[in-house]
């Protein structure tokens, strides 16, 4: 159980800087994501608080101790590596149990640990198996065994799923997020999967560049996003962005409008709405006009991309099958009041009030 | 033997393996006809080996008679020679292969200043014959009172450029930064981590540094032959071009060709040994363990 305190990280190779400035705090307990683009430094960040890289300038604290200049081993933190990392020349009891004695505990612990691990893992039938004869979820499975029974201050994972097929990252997913309920323990989770960072967050951190755009919960994030970046990145199919014009209580959008949702006296570059604040009428009859280009028909929803003169294409999100829009269709938009975002020239937000 | 457009029926597929096999060929021919020249000699009494034709076994089979003159010819001293050159031989491998594995691991795994600068000199090192080292290595063997000990043929060996270039490029395809890491992670300090999690990736890899050290040393003739000045510290190489000079020279009298043809003989048996010990480690081949995502 550990709280893990970065204060102004930066971390460089050579003259190329790839963190710039990371202040963060991540309490008790709490279950964080990274997220970002690729090369934005998710692992880099990671590899950091690890002890794996040496930071350029900041402290890192574990529990209030500064640890900045301790190697891995000292800082008593387990790690879920990406191609799972697992000791090819090993079975998958003498991979769980090398950590242990390495740090020089009595066999009977040892057994103890690897064999509770083990059964909670349902990884008992394999244990005299070396990784290769074992399937990729198995493989998945040990590498999160060898990190349990470490039995550490934090976990950390780099994207742990990505080389699982589709299926078996639900029921993975599902796991860690059990494992996060049963153990209570802080845990930092480098996804750039949307879906992971939603369901398993308490606290999404999103990276761009080296910087940390926005700290908060997945919802926080979804419904206030405070800039461009964070606005597009979350959420999928992703937010439409609209260049916008103040015209007295109107925003122009293209050749449409709509009236402005709150008060405000910055002045308005950008408006965002995400698929579903967008509601389909008749040609005519909306804020915009537009002309339907593809249509996506998944059975619980619907994903219409609209053409819009001047605008781009707009994504559409329907519930059920939306039986009435055909290719080519010239329809009408509503964009729902309390849906719309508002940016300002720097791309960041306007909220209600400024 | 799967090139687009070229299977096993095409001419051209025909055309190129019966080229190919023909080169093979003629190489092979090249390269066992003096050792099977050594074979049937190393069978011949004197008067045959010059009465008879080279390339094939002479009437009278003489084997025998010509190890007994062997390892009986000045008191034996060829077991010796055959001893040091083992022992020569044997040290540096495991040493060339260790400080090769060592450094090739350092230039695979670790960033440090001047790695870039440091593995050209190694690739340098690999150009140069180490012939051209032999007599700054003498003068220097010389100034630090080394000269005719077996160190004077062992420590130059241990120094096998080839080996850590080799080791780099090994060590770069068979352990991923992720077993180190973690490694790392689970409190293991570096050399327990080559020890215990990454030196058995690398076996093949040392398996091969360590034969070509091994043949390079057993074979080594011009740095003994300078350093060494004693009959008593002789390796077979530079034991035999003595024995092959008197006999030229006529002193000893003719006896000693087929002594020394069957010495040659003798001497290339345990390379040809290592090399089928150690083929079993290049079988396992580099996939071997490794577990890629
Ligand atoms: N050891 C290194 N040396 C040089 N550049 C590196 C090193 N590690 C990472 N980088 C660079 O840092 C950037 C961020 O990498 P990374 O943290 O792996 O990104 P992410 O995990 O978000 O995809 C990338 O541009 C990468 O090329
Ligand atoms: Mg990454």
């Amino acid at each position: 159980m550990a709280v893990i305190t970065l204060s102004g990280i930066t971390k460089s190779f050579g003259t190329v800087h790839i963190i710039r400035g990371v202040d963060l705090t991540i309490g008790d307990g709490e279950f964080v994501i990274f997220v970002g683009p690729s090369g934005s430094g998710k692992s880099t960040l990671l590899r950091l608080i690890a002890g794996l890289e040496e930071t350029t300038g900041g402290r890192i604290l574990i529990d209030g101790t500064d640890v900045t200049d301790r190697g891995p081993a000292e800082r008593a933190l387990s790690m879920v590596f990406q191609s799972y990392a697992l000791y090819p020349t090993k079975t998958v009891r003498q991979n769980m149990s090398f950590g242990l004695e390495v740090a020089r505990l009595p066999r009977a612990e040892i057994d103890r640990r690897v064999n509770a691990a083990a059964a909670a893992l349902k990884l008992e039938a394999y244990m005299d198996r070396k990784p290769a004869a074992l399937s990729g979820g198995q493989r998945q499975r040990v590498a999160i065994g060898r990190a349990i029974v470490r039995e550490p201050v934090a976990f950390l994972f780099d994207e742990p799923l990505s080389n699982l097929d589709a299926a078996l990252r639900v029921d993975m997913r599902v796991e860690i997020a059990k494992l996060h309920q049963r153990l209570k323990a802080t845990m930092i989770y480098v996804t750039h999967d949307q879906v992971e960072a939603m369901t398993l967050a308490d606290k999404i951190v999103v990276l761009d560049g080296g910087v940390i755009q926005q700290v908060g919960a997945p919802l926080e994030l979804y419904e206030r996003p405070v800039n461009l970046f964070v606005a597009q990145f979350i959420g999928s199919p992703k937010m439409n962005v609209l260049a916008a014009r103040r015209e007295g209580e109107l925003i122009r959008v293209g050749s449409g409008a709509v009236p402005l949702p709150f008060a405000t006296s910055r002045p308005i570059a950008h408006i965002g709405i995400r698929p579903e604040g967008l509601e389909v009428v008749s040609s005519g009859e909306g804020h915009i006009e537009g002309k339907v280009d593809v249509v996506e028909r998944l059975g619980s929803d619907t994903f219409a991309y609209v053409i819009v003169p001047e605008l781009g294409t707009l994504t559409i999100r329907i519930v059920g099958n939306a039986a009435g829009i055909a290719l080519d269709q010239s329809i009408g938009l509503r964009l729902a009041a309390g849906q719309i975002h508002l940016f300002d020239t720097e791309g960041r937000r306007i909220a209600e009030g400024d | 033997m799967g090139i687009v457009g070229n299977t096993t029926r095409s001419p051209n597929f025909r055309r190129n393996r019966i080229l190919l096999t023909a080169v093979l060929c003629i190489y092979l021919v090249y390269t066992l006809v003096p050792l099977f020249y050594v074979v049937t000699a190393s069978t011949k009494t004197n008067a045959d080996l010059f009465g008879t034709f080279g390339l094939w076994f002479a009437g009278e089979f003489n084997l025998w008679q010509n190890l007994v003159d062997l390892f009986t010819h000045q008191n034996g001293v060829f077991s010796r020679w055959l001893g040091n050159t083992f022992f020569y031989s044997l040290t540096s491998a495991v040493g060339a292969a260790i400080f090769a594995l060592l450094a090739g691991y350092a230039f695979a795994k670790y960033e440090f200043r001047g790695k870039k600068l440091l593995f050209a000199l190694v690739l340098g090192a690999v150009m140069i014959p180490q012939t051209a080292l032999v007599i700054p290595l003498y003068l220097m063997l010389s100034k630090i009172g080394l000269l005719n000990t077996p160190l004077a043929v062992i420590l130059p060996s241990l120094v096998f450029p080839p080996g850590v270039f080799l080791m780099r490029v090994y060590v770069d395809e068979a352990v991923s930064n992720e077993i180190i890491d973690a490694g790392r992670v689970d409190g293991a300090g570096e050399l327990h981590i080559l020890s215990s999690l990454t030196f058995r990736l690398l076996m093949p890899g040392f398996a091969t540094v360590f034969i070509l050290a091994f043949v390079a040393a057993w074979n080594n003739y011009f740095l003994p032959l300078v350093v060494l000045s004693t009959s008593e510290n002789f390796p077979v190489t530079v034991g035999l071009s003595i024995w092959y000079a008197s006999a030229t020279l006529g002193s000893g009298g003719n006896l000693l060709f087929t002594v020394v043809m069957t010495g040659a003989l003798v001497s290339i048996l345990p390379v040809i040994l290592a090399f089928l010990i150690m083929q079993r480690f290049w079988q396992g081949g580099l996939s071997a363990g490794a577990v890629k995502a």
